[in-house]
């Protein structure tokens, strides 16, 4: 079920970032919704099927994406490693470690997207990259995060009523 | 009283009357009148007005429940009117896109075009693609350049039945063989990361000029010869490079695009079994 719901979330949260949020630019830089909705699954002390989940959005992204493929299931399954990290880590997951993932996600993904990009010919200008892409990015993804991570932990709570609060 | 003092009353009031009434009549009266009827009509006029307001204090929350239904409806109306501006007005921004395109395809009779709405852009900030709603099986394949009325916007990248997507001329992985007009000089336009275009490979002392114009050249058969990209908007030279290079403002505006043609009767050449193994990266 829980697999199920990802493709329900995914599919609706792609055609809006890929059909809306991609014509409204905050200097260069989008938010990725796929990126944040898989950090707060992942970071729900209940869910068991984050790397699931990264693997869908991670095919679903690179399906609509010209990006080398590869790109993002390495890079969702990095965030979603180190979101579990962060997870075993501390003991009570508050809002804050949602915000911080998200800042070292979006590092995460934007730097394995340029790697890539660069190793296939691309040019590759970092202060530009940093300055008007990866930071106002960021501040997109910051402003989205909020809202999701409300949504998804309460699908988290429909979807693992029964789940003991301890990590196993 | 006798009949005769009862007649000579009567007279006498009759009398009294007429004269009045001849005074009344002959404005004499007035003063008169004035100082009496002016307390009467005061009196009158406070009367009626305390009667309406007692009238509206009944009448109002009738009035004033009516009044909010009617508002209601008006501001239901209003909405469904406003939300039927913003179609028509949609509806007419598109036909003038059509009829700006159809007028393009007719000037160039040589390319057969399908045209196709924007449905999407690449989730990724670094890259520059749109999504169109026309795929193989109308008749699109790889490689095929991409046009609006003003100019290029570039070529698909990958099909699907239904889909395609577009690498836009802006995007950093785009080249574009163009020639300068009205010298002929080649050059190589190449798209930035920031989303300019910038035109590369321009032999130095080629006589460019701020304003000049560029079209693409036809050359490695990648694109049609002539058609429009932008003007040149700034010029890059330094004596001791070999090239020199230039900034070009294009004349499509990539972040307005609803519908382009796809100019289904070319096809690109392909040149890689012309390059020999070695010199492959």
């Amino acid at each position: 079920m829980a697999i199920l719901a990802a493709f329900l979330v995914f599919i609706p949260l792609l055609m809006i970032q890929i059909g809306i949020l991609a014509n409204l630019p905050l200097i260069q830089g989008y938010p990725d919704l796929i990126l944040i909705t898989i950090l707060a699954w992942s970071l729900r002390r209940e869910v068991r099927t984050a790397w699931h989940w990264a693997l869908i959005g991670a095919l679903l992204v690179t399906w609509v994406s010209a990006m080398p493929f590869g790109v993002y299931l390495l890079a969702y399954t990095s965030v979603v490693g180190l979101a579990l990290l962060v997870r075993r880590m501390v003991w009570r997951i508050p809002f804050l470690s949602m915000l911080v993932m998200t800042i070292i996600g979006t590092f995460v993904t934007d730097s394995i997207s340029q790697l890539a990009l660069q190793l296939s010919g691309r040019p590759f200008v970092i202060e530009y990259t940093f300055a008007a892409i990866f930071l106002p990015s960021v501040l997109y993804n910051f402003l989205f995060a909020i809202p999701i991570y409300a949504l998804i932990g309460e699908l988290a709570r429909w979807l693992y009523p029964l789940e003991p609060l301890y990590e196993s | 009283m006798s009949t005769a003092s009862r007649n000579l009353q009567t007279i006498v009031f009759v009398l009294i009357a007429v004269g009045l009434i001849a005074l009344a009549l002959g404005g004499y009266l007035n003063p008169f009148s004035r100082i009496l009827l002016n307390p009467l009509i005061e009196l009158q006029t406070w009367v009626y007005s305390r009667y309406q307001v007692a009238q509206n204090v009944l009448r109002a929350p009738q009035d004033i429940a009516r009044l909010q239904q009617r508002n209601l409806q008006l501001e239901a109306q209003v909405s469904q009117l406003q939300a039927q501006i913003i179609e028509l007005q949609q509806q007419l921004t598109e036909a003038r896109i059509l009829s700006a395109l159809v007028d393009f395809a007719r000037a160039n009779p040589e390319n057969r075009y399908q045209a196709a709405a924007v449905i999407g852009r690449d989730p990724s900030p670094f890259l520059r693609y749109i999504l169109i709603n026309r795929g193989s099986d109308d008749n699109i394949r790889r490689g095929m350049p991409v046009v609006t009325q003003q100019g290029l916007v570039g070529r698909i990248d990958a099909v699907t039945a239904n889909a395609a997507r577009v690498q836009l001329i802006t995007d950093s992985g785009a080249v574009v063989n163009a020639k300068i007009q009205p010298s002929g000089t080649q050059a190589v336009l190449k798209g930035q990361v920031s989303g300019d275009l910038l035109l590369d490979l321009i032999p130095q002392g080629a006589p460019i000029e701020v304003g000049n114009l560029v079209l693409t050249s036809g050359l490695g058969g990648g694109y049609p010869p002539n058609i429009v990209i932008g003007q040149i908007s700034g010029i890059r030279s330094q004596p001791q490079d070999i090239f020199q290079s230039a900034t070009v403002q294009s004349v499509v505006d990539f972040n307005q695009l609803e519908i382009v043609l796809v100019i289904v009767n070319f096809r690109p050449v392909n040149l890689e079994p012309l390059i020999p193994q070695g010199s492959q990266p």
